[in-house]
C-alpha cells in the first residue's frame, strides 16, 4: 500500500517541477548541438537551466549603443505579455511558448535573433551554454 | 455605350493613378523588415536609396540587421522592383520621388524633402511624446499606414486627436 501511494504522489508531482513544452525535431537537434558544444567547453556541463537563463535574460549590461539594456528591456520581464522595441516603439509579440505557439519553432529564426540580441545586450555572441539556458527559460513560460 | 466608357475610365484610372503607396505584400519583407519597426513601403524611396541601405545591413541605424545572402538578394529584388521611381502610378511615390534631387541618395524616409514638407507643422511636443517618439514611427499617427494610406482623414495623433491641415 505504502509503495503504491509513493508512486502516485511522485507521478502527481512530476508535472509541477518539469513543465516545458517539447521542442520540435529541428529545434531539438539544435539544442543537442548546443549541448555538445557546452560539454566540449566544460566537462562539468550536465544540462541547460531555465533559472540560469532567466538571470541572463534579466541582467542589465552596457549594450552595443553604450547604454544599459537587458533582454527584458524590450521583451518584458513577464514573457507572457507583449514587449516593445525601446528604440522604435514597435510592439513585440509575447515570447512565452505557452502564449505564442510560433516561438522556438524555426531554427533559422531562433539562431538569427540569439546572435543579434546577444550582441545588442552583451556586445558579443552568446556561448552555447548561455544560448541553451536562455532557450530553456523561454520554453518554460 | 457612354456608361460603359465612363465605368471603364473610372476603373482604369483607379488602377493607373492610385492614391497613397503600394502596400507591402511580400511576406519575407514583412518578416525581416517589419520585426523591429514598421515595414516601410518600398515605394517610399528610390532604387538607389534601397541599394545603399541594403548594402550596409550590419550597421542599420546602429543595429545589426544582417541577413543571409539568399534572403538579402530576394529583398533587394523586391525593393528595387517596387521603388518610388518605378511606382509613379502611386501618388505618394511620385511626390516622394520627384522631391529628391537626382544626386541625393537619402536612406532615411524622414529626410526626403516631400516628407519634411508634409510634416513641417508637426510640433516637437507631439513627436517627442512616449507614444510617438520619432517621425519614423508612422503607425503611431497614421492609422492606415499598413495599407499605404497616409491621408489626413486617417490621422489620429496620440493625446492630441485628429489632424486638420
Amino acid at each position: 500500500m505504502e509503495e503504491i501511494m509513493k508512486k502516485r504522489v511522485i507521478l502527481l508531482l512530476l508535472p509541477l517541477g518539469l513543465f516545458s513544452a517539447t521542442f520540435n525535431q529541428d529545434m531539438q537537434n539544435y539544442i543537442d548541438s548546443l549541448k555538445t558544444e557546452a560539454k566540449r567547453n566544460s566537462s562539468n556541463f550536465m544540462d541547460f537551466s531555465s533559472s540560469r537563463g532567466e538571470k541572463i535574460f534579466n541582467a542589465s549590461s552596457i549594450g552595443k549603443r553604450g547604454k544599459s539594456i537587458s533582454c527584458s528591456s524590450c521583451h518584458n520581464l513577464d514573457l507572457t505579455k507583449n514587449g516593445k522595441n525601446i528604440h522604435t516603439n514597435k510592439t513585440l509579440e509575447p515570447l512565452a511558448v505557452s502564449i505564442n505557439q510560433n516561438r522556438l519553432t524555426d531554427v533559422k529564426n531562433v539562431k538569427k535573433w540569439l546572435r543579434r540580441n546577444f550582441k545588442d545586450v552583451y556586445v558579443r555572441e552568446g556561448t552555447a551554454l548561455e544560448k541553451g539556458d536562455v532557450l530553456y527559460y523561454i520554453n518554460s513560460k | 455605350m457612354l456608361k460603359k466608357l465612363i465605368i471603364a475610365t473610372i476603373v482604369l484610372s483607379s488602377i493607373l493613378w492610385a492614391k497613397g503607396v503600394k502596400p507591402v505584400e511580400n511576406k519575407l519583407y514583412k518578416l525581416e523588415c517589419g520585426s523591429c519597426h514598421f515595414a516601410f513601403q518600398a515605394g517610399l524611396l528610390p532604387e538607389r536609396s534601397w541599394f545603399k541601405l541594403m548594402d550596409n545591413l550590419e550597421n542599420h541605424f546602429q543595429d545589426d540587421a544582417s541577413l543571409d545572402k539568399a534572403d538579402r538578394e530576394l529583398l533587394v529584388n523586391y525593393l528595387v522592383k517596387n521603388s518610388s521611381d518605378k511606382a509613379y502610378n502611386y501618388k505618394r511615390s511620385r511626390k516622394m520621388d520627384r522631391s529628391i534631387s537626382k544626386k541625393s541618395v537619402p536612406i532615411r524616409i524622414t529626410e526626403v524633402p516631400y516628407f519634411i514638407k508634409k510634416h513641417r507643422k508637426v510640433s516637437q511636443k507631439i513627436i517627442s511624446q512616449e507614444e510617438v517618439k520619432s517621425l519614423s514611427n508612422c503607425t503611431a499617427c497614421h492609422t492606415k499606414a499598413q495599407n499605404g494610406n497616409y491621408d489626413d482623414d486617417y490621422i489620429t495623433i496620440p493625446n492630441y486627436g485628429r489632424w486638420y491641415d
